[in-house]
């Protein structure tokens, strides 16, 4: 039998998990480099891949194809299909150099773990699934491998499941995703309804001719689970909490891989996003509001945590936006630098979490002085995230940036303008609140070497990828070009003036840019974006409680109603049976008692008359002879 | 003679009945009942053969009777007195209050 080498990119991983998951906890914690190799091994094998698609060049150029068939349900043949082509290589790549470089990491960073055997397991079965997503070659494939990204996400935020915190997050995650999924079942059924497959080729290929309605529906059903999946308002709220996960897990999920799904999604189906067209305007539209919104919000956090996990929302609405636009390629590439550096700056967070101790960015301050190494690392990946020359983020920003502007998008562009500034901003009030300033006094432990060597992988991808974004776009069939010089200069000069304010704003012992003179003169429009636009409150508000009222009110319909009918059924047979034994008690014991009584008492009296003595029973034979004698006389006169 | 009735007989007959009565009811001793129990019985003797006498004179029926009914009170005192012995043996007394074995 041969072996479906691209078949065991995702298979490696996955035979991993399947092999550490029912091993005892102590022989778990002891292999947990198992994940590490299969990654590993899938890492090879991905190469392996991108130079069987490569020099790719052709759209919708398929290398390697082979389905499965799991199962007939009802006349419908269900098959699990993989597919490599241009897109899926590059995603290879890209998920598993950060899944490695995350496990690496996380053998420091997580060692004195009780369950570290689980989270590496975990942390396999998630990196298989997700390879499973990229190398789908049809809906229902890819719509499993969603679904286990989606358990796996949430094992890995409520992976502290001792502790409240983690575990409201991992329930909020996993049931906002579900909301986004429900979207995406109902788009696969819809799929299935018309076209009666779920292959990409059947229905992308027969997308444009559907009934305009039709698509539309699809389209717009698709990205809302992509919504839920990537974070993008309104269903954002749960990639913020879940940073109450381990970080590592947070660089590899809610910022590499799983939150890209949902854009990789939008890409794979994009055929039915441009019947629709209409479709195409709403991704867009959603990109540029959680683009801007996510920004904001991450300008004024203080958690260094939240700070990221709002950026990463920004970052993918970008890449919504550039989806929406037209610029698919664009939000492609942002994809796989943002999946870079994000994952770049979660694990410098992580080390300097570890050595702070705090997550509080007003906790922190001057860390630069004693983890020099994390320092320059962390700040590569920040000045991608603004996108400064020649950084891999402003290859990609600009791209986005080029792509709305080419297609005449031009509100748009300045929304992304101004979501890029603030991005730049808040990396700049990040870096001097942490990395910069005072406080620098404290000594700090420097990451492990085994941390900071992945992160030195990830930064060198970071400062150099950037470059190949015009062969990347012909890699994946469509025309590369060398970023446009007015808007290349245009988004350096945005992100350096986000830079600057940030600065001055921050940086300074004596501000320019007073943030609380700021604060004091528009509270209301300060205090709304400090409330992060009250979407939590407005979710709690709007739909938790009264979800929690209602269930409430459900618990005690069936406390007094459903319980109280059992009840009364057992109370009034109790009842009934209680009726039963006082009479069983007073009326059928007593009539045999009494009888019994009265024998032993007729007995007891009669027993008197009974002495024994000749004489006495002549004195009875002497009454009764007068008694006699005395009737007859009294009858016979 | 001809001066006496039955009813003096029968009068007679019947205090030597009350005294045996009174006797057999009365008295502590096996003995002394046993002799008032042959009391009652010369009573109904007397009473035969008084009333064979005035109501049958011509007829020895009642005469008869009484016969018969000494021979059976000689046979019953031959057996009382044996009884009487033998409960006297097995007791070492002849009080009847206190045999009361048969008592309930």
């Amino acid at each position: 039998m041969t072996v479906d080498w691209v078949a065991l990119i995702p298979a490696l991983p996955a035979i991993a998990f399947a092999l550490l998951a029912p091993l005892p906890r102590a022989l778990r914690n002891r292999l947990r480099w198992l994940g590490l190799a299969a990654v590993g091994g899938s890492f090879v094998l991905s190469v392996m891949a991108f130079a069987a698609v490569w020099p790719g060049g052709v759209k919708g150029a398929v290398a390697h194809d082979a389905s499965w068939a799991i199962a007939l349900v009802g006349g419908v043949d269900l098959s699990l299909g993989l597919r490599l082509d241009a897109v899926a290589a590059a995603m290879l790549l890209m998920v598993t150099i950060v899944g490695a470089c995350v496990q690496v990491y996380s053998l420091h960073y997580m060692r004195a773990e009780e369950r570290v055997g689980w989270y590496f397991a975990v942390l396999t079965l998630f990196t298989a699934a997700m390879l499973v997503l990229v190398l789908a070659r049809d809906f229902l494939t890819l719509y499993m491998a969603w679904e286990v990204m989606g358990l796996c996400s949430y094992l890995l935020i409520g992976f502290w499941h001792e502790k409240a915190g983690p575990r409201r997050a991992s329930q909020k995650a996993f049931l906002t995703t579900r909301v986004g999924d429900v979207g995406f079942a109902i788009a696969l059924a819809i799929i299935y309804a018309t076209t009666g497959s779920f292959e990409f080729d059947v229905v992308l290929g027969s997308a444009a001719d559907w009934a305009p309605g039709v698509a539309t529906a699809v389209a717009l059903l698709l990205l809302f689970g992509a919504m839920g999946k990537s974070a993008q308002v309104p269903l954002h709220v749960w990639l913020p909490d879940a940073m109450a996960g381990p970080t590592p897990a947070s660089a590899l999920i809610h910022a590499a891989t799983m939150v890209a799904a949902g854009v990789y999604l939008v890409i794979r189906a994009l055929p039915i996003f441009e019947a629709s067209g209409v479709a195409l305007t709403v991704t867009m539209l959603v990109g540029a509001l959680t683009a801007l919104l996510g920004g904001l919000v991450a300008a004024v956090q203080h958690d260094l945590k939240r700070v990221l996990a709002y950026s990463t929302i920004s970052q993918l609405g970008f890449m919504f936006l550039a989806i929406g636009a037209g610029g698919a390629v664009a939000g492609m590439f942002h994809l796989v630098t943002h999946a870079f550096f994000k994952s770049l700056l979660f694990l410098g967070a992580g080390v300097v979490i570890h050595a702070t101790h705090a997550q509080d960015m007003r906790e922190m301050g001057g860390v630069a002085k004693s983890l020099p190494a994390t320092s320059v690392l962390f700040g590569v990946g920040a000045l991608a995230l603004a996108g400064v020359f020649p950084f891999s983020g402003f290859w990609s920003k600009d791209e986005i940036l080029y792509a709305t502007w080419k297609h005449g998008h031009h509100l748009v562009f300045f929304i992304a303008l101004f979501a890029a500034l603030v991005t730049a901003f808040y990396v700049a009030r990040l870096w001097c609140r942490v990395f910069a300033g005072p406080g620098g006094s404290k000594r700090l432990v420097e990451g492990h070497p085994v941390m900071l060597v992945p992160m030195g992988l990830l930064a060198a991808i970071t400062a150099v990828v950037g470059v190949a974004a015009p062969a990347f776009s012909e890699f994946l069939g469509y025309t590369g070009h060398w970023p446009d010089p007015a808007i290349a200069l245009t988004s350096s000069f945005v992100a350096l003036g986000g830079l600057a304010l940030g600065w001055l704003t921050y940086g300074r012992r004596d501000p320019v840019l007073n943030v609380r003179a700021l604060v004091t003169r528009a509270p209301r429009l300060y205090s709304i974006v400090e409330q992060r636009f009250y979407f939590d409150a407005v979710y709690d508000r709007l739909l938790v409680r009264p979800y929690i009222r209602a269930t409430e009110e459900l618990s005690r319909f069936d406390r007094v109603w459903v319980d109280g009918a059992v009840n009364g059924v057992a109370a009034l047979w109790r009842a009934v049976s209680e009726r039963a034994w006082e009479f069983d008690v007073r009326v059928i014991d007593r009539l045999v008692n009494e009888s019994a009584r009265v024998s032993r008492a007729s007995g007891s009296t009669l027993r008197r008359l009974q002495t024994g003595r000749v004489q006495t029973y002549q004195r009875y034979v002497l009454g009764a002879l007068v008694a006699l004698m005395v009737w007859i006389m009294v009858k016979g006169a | 003679m001809n001066d006496v009735g039955p009813s003096a007989f029968l009068a007679l007959a019947a205090v030597l009945f009350s005294l045996g009565l009174y006797g057999a009811v009365a008295r502590k001793s096996a003995v002394m009942v046993l002799m008032s129990l042959e009391l009652m019985a010369v009573s109904v003797g007397l009473n035969m053969v008084a009333l064979s006498r005035f109501v049958t004179p011509a007829e020895m029926t009642g005469q008869l009777f009484a016969i018969f009914t000494m021979v059976v009170s000689a046979a019953e005192i031959a057996l009382g007195l044996a009884l009487v012995l033998a409960i006297y043996r097995q007791t070492r007394t002849v009080e009847l209050s206190s045999i009361d074995t048969l008592k309930g």
